[in-house]
């Protein structure tokens, strides 16, 4: 009898311990969000300038590596703000990529109505799995993304007629932007179109991330049990975010789209979610840049590795992972910051 | 004056286990109650009952005469039913400063505003300050909380609760872990909470206790044992034969 | 009714080569609350040791298969030593899905710059590639052996949980890993000997069903999500789950291919989706250890 009330509070704590034990702590603790204060757009923009005077042959890449660090900070948003573990993602990048694909062949043609149609594909149907899913943790939220994913690539397979099924889709051609700058064959157009997405997207996360509802979800993060004892609830952040996020991956799919002219069944695939878990993590989640330099990172070796043997790249990716997990679990960019901190005492010491 | 909490013939089964047995009490404005009991006296449960944390076997929870017996624990905070927590539960990489601007964001369902700034929020700055001056943690405000002192975070539970413009607070040994020469601090805290709210807190330390509360209720096996004033509930010797025969049992 | 035949037939067998592979992930996943991405790539270097020792070495098929699961486990024992310690606990899922893809991606690298990209085989005996009558009906040996092979394993892994010493402290561990502990059970012990059972079990399904699932490099990554899937579904720890969940899985999906072949996979992921929103915890969770 009197055994009874103790057990009844342990196992409402061991609840709780589990609740915020599912919190990845590989993802970095925030203490103020380090998205390096109004510098980082700036910066990247800059970076972005650069990159093109430097390697003008290299556009086709480096436009892929734009579009695909739209993605990776679509999955910054879920992870890194709102720690879900998800292998998931690219459910909404293809379905992005597939929708404004679809869209500019049969009906429209002006690229940023294109991107709108990307975004709101991918919102919608990471509003719709959210929903549905994001009840569960660990494992089974990580299967039921996986499944997600999966089940997009097979309605995009079999669709043959809409979607071009395992050919892809090609035949993408949209007009000249704001109908003056047109896609010309270099890729220059496609490549500062991009660039300028990228930090028009950065900026609108950046002011999410510092919005109430980003406060919201870094304590969905931290401990969705005291969120709901403040009168939240922890599900809705959730969802939203996955949403939100949602519209950042489409609209990622899309430019993808817009800028290559074909959509294939990988922009929708188990791997391309695993790979941008990997790129975030490389470049240190929940500091929204570090999704931008994962992406570079590992896009440049990619080119340069990959070229010569599929295989050699597997070989570093593989190592090198884990390494960051062993050594470095806060990304690249935490290393940059230990490696600045040693220095800085050193300075001081000199 | 009506009362702000009505528990009436509250009860919970573990299983074959009684841990709550019909349980009626009642909070109003500006009461200031102690809940005390020996270990297993089902104080826990109690707390988990009311806040919605789990659901009675039978009875029911009136909130300001609303019925909340079927609400969730988050819409009984909403409508003013608030707890702080035995063991500080706080976000340990946020500051200060952002867990009252979380609280009070929440209270105003002000959280799903996408793309304004926490900064930019009217009034927002302001009442945090005033939150951080009546707990004496402004010098804090920017520290992040897994570096705070125990004795500051148990503060900051008591304030995140005040930020939320609670109607009934229900303070869950808000001094535990807290050294006994600090917990002075913690009771001026208390002693700062808006008048008419309705205090109810769950505590030890009858030291503590016999300094805030004006009325004491005591639970022992998950009954109601007796209720009344500190000098009343002193003198009873259901108290004494339950509480000193438990702790000897205890030690 | 031949197709119905067919489809069972050939279900089972496949489901089974699920079961072999998928409880291994299961078993660990369950104790160690590990999320091992890279189980497939040890079920992958059982199959490779298997093809290299019986094609290179001339090995008859049954040393092959004993050589394939004793060099898989003695080769992954030092991973769990140096790797899979520093990763345990559920708290962690981010860093194990990224060190055990990262842990995939070398090994995948290291068969592949060992063996080649080619399709490998496991030659099979004489005695398993005619047909055995059952009743009016013939089946394949192969598939008749390796539904056997499941079944065996099955059984054995039964006994070993219910029946033996260290069954009994696997269970405790699993059930609540502190009291365990506190109990003097020396949980790293039982964890490596849980790793090696796990590998070895990958190994044993890689060599079976080398058939069925394809040996070439990229092994590892196309099937690591139907074996996950199998985990889901059956429930982490669950010996039973796993085996209900195979078998239901490797005949839904046969039936899927022998029946709507356009279709077979949407519906195995639909039904994963709905499983799942129905019982988080896995649809046969806490029946048995």
């Amino acid at each position: 009898m009197m055994s009874a009330t103790p057990s009844a509070a342990t196992s409402d704590r061991t609840d709780a311990a589990r609740m915020t034990a599912s919190s990845p702590p590989l993802a970095a603790p925030l203490k103020t969000p380090r998205d390096l204060g109004w510098i980082g757009v700036p910066v990247v923009a800059v970076a972005g300038l650069a990159a093109f005077w430097l390697f003008p042959s290299d556009l086709g890449l480096l436009t892929r590596i734009l579009a695909a660090a739209l993605y990776v900070l679509s999955l910054d948003l879920v992870l890194g703000y709102c720690g879900i573990a998800t292998l998931g993602q690219a459910a909404m990048f293809g379905t992005g990529a597939y929708v404004a694909g679809i869209a500019a062949v049969n009906w429209v043609a002006d690229p940023l109505a294109l991107l709108a149609i990307g975004g709101v594909a991918g919102g919608l149907i990471a509003l719709a799995t959210g929903a549905l899913i994001l009840h569960a943790r660990g494992l089974t939220l990580l299967m039921l993304t996986v499944a997600v994913t999966q089940i997009v690539q097979e309605v995009a397979n079999k669709a043959r007629d809409w979607t071009g099924g395992s050919d892809g889709l090609s035949g993408i051609d949209p007009n000249p932007v704001f109908g003056a700058f047109r896609f010309d064959m270099v890729g220059r157009t496609s490549y500062l179109f991009a660039l300028a997405v990228l930090v028009v997207a950065l900026l609108v996360a950046r002011r999410i991330v510092r919005s109430p509802f980003g406060l919201a979800c870094r304590g969905v993060k931290e401990d969705p049990l005291r969120v709901s004892a403040l009168g939240g609830s922890p599900k809705a952040y959730l969802v939203a975010m996955y949403a939100v996020a949602g519209v950042f991956a489409g609209v990622a799919g899309a430019l993808t789209a817009v800028t290559s002219g074909i959509v294939g069944l990988d922009s929708a695939s188990f791997s391309w979610s695993a790979e941008a878990l990997v790129m975030l993590v490389l470049g240190g989640t929940g500091r929204l840049y570090g999704a931008v330099i994962g992406t570079v990172a590992f896009m440049a070796v990619h080119h340069i590795l990959a070229a010569t043997d599929p295989f050699h790249w597997m070989l570093f990716i593989g190592l090198f992972l884990m390494g960051v997990v062993l050594f470095l679990p806060g990304g690249i960019l935490s290393g940059f910051e230990r490696l600045a901190g040693l220095l800085r005492r050193k300075g001081d010491k000199a | 004056m009506s009362a702000l909490l009505e528990v009436e013939g509250l009860s919970k089964n573990f299983g074959g286990l009684q841990v709550s047995s019909d349980i009626t009490m009642s909070l109003h404005p500006g009461d200031r109650c102690a809940l005390i009991g020996p270990n297993g006296a089902g104080k826990t449960t109690f707390v988990n009952l009311v806040t919605g944390v789990i659901p009675p076997t039978a009875g029911t929870i009136r909130l300001a005469g609303q019925d909340v017996t079927k609400l969730s624990s988050a819409e009984r905070v909403r409508r003013g039913l608030i707890r702080s927590f035995q063991v500080a539960r706080l976000f340990k990489s946020m500051t200060v400063r952002e867990h009252l601007e979380l609280a009070v964001l929440q209270r105003d369902a002000k959280t799903f505003r996408l793309f304004a700034s926490v900064s930019g929020t009217p009034g927002l700055a302001d009442e945090v300050a005033g939150l951080l001056d009546t707990m004496g943690l402004g010098a804090v405000a920017a520290t992040p909380v897994g570096s705070l002192a125990y004795g500051q975070q148990r503060l900051l539970e008591i304030a995140l609760a005040l930020a939320m413009k609670p109607k009934v607070l229900i303070l869950d040994e808000p001094a535990a872990g807290v050294p006994h020469s600090e917990s002075q601090r913690i009771l001026d805290a208390i002693d700062r909470l808006p008048k008419d709210l309705a205090v109810l807190m769950i505590e030890h330390d009858m030291d503590l206790v016999f300094r805030f509360a004006r009325t004491i209720v005591v639970l022992a096996q998950g009954r109601l044992l007796c209720s009344g004033t500190a000098k009343e509930i002193v003198a009873d010797p259901r108290v004494r034969e339950v509480y000193l025969g438990s702790r000897a049992h205890a030690h | 009714m031949e197709t119905l035949f067919g489809i069972a037939v050939d279900g089972v067998a496949y489901g089974m080569i699920l079961f072999i592979i998928s409880v291994g992930l299961s078993v660990t996943l369950g104790l160690m609350r590990v999320v091992n991405l890279a189980h497939g790539a040890f079920a992958m270097v059982g199959g490779y040791v298997a093809s290299y020792a019986a094609q290179s070495l001339g090995l008859p098929y049954p040393a092959a298969l004993v050589v394939a699961v004793a060099l898989t486990v003695l080769a992954t024992l030092p991973l769990e030593k140096l790797l899979y310690r520093r990763i345990y606990g559920h708290a962690n899922e981010l860093g194990q899905v990224l060190l055990t893809i990262g842990l995939t991606f070398v090994i995948v690298a290291t068969v592949n710059y060992l063996f080649g990209p080619t399709l490998k085989r496991i030659p099979l005996p004489d005695l398993l590639l005619g047909t055995v009558s059952l009743g009016p009906k013939a089946i394949p040996t192969h598939r008749a052996f390796v539904i056997g092979m499941g079944a065996v394993t099955l059984l054995g892994l039964w006994w070993l949980l219910e029946r033996t010493d260290f069954g009994i402290r696997l269970r405790a561990a699993v059930d609540d890993p502190a009291m365990a502990a506190a109990l003097g059970i020396r949980t790293e012990r039982l964890y490596m000997a849980t790793f090696a059972l796990g590998t070895g079990l990958a190994a044993l399904g890689g060599v079976l069903g080398a058939e069925l699932l394809p040996l070439e490099p990229y092994y590892a990554i196309r099937y690591i999500v139907l074996f996950l899937a199998v985990v889901a579904v059956g429930g982490a720890g669950s010996i039973f789950g796993s085996a209900a969940a195979a078998l239901a899985l490797g005949i839904t999906d046969t039936a899927g291919k022998y029946l709507i072949p356009n279709f077979g996979e949407f519906f195995f992921y639909a039904a994963l989706i709905l499983i799942l929103f129905r019982w988080p915890h896995g649809f046969f969770k806490g029946r048995t250890a």
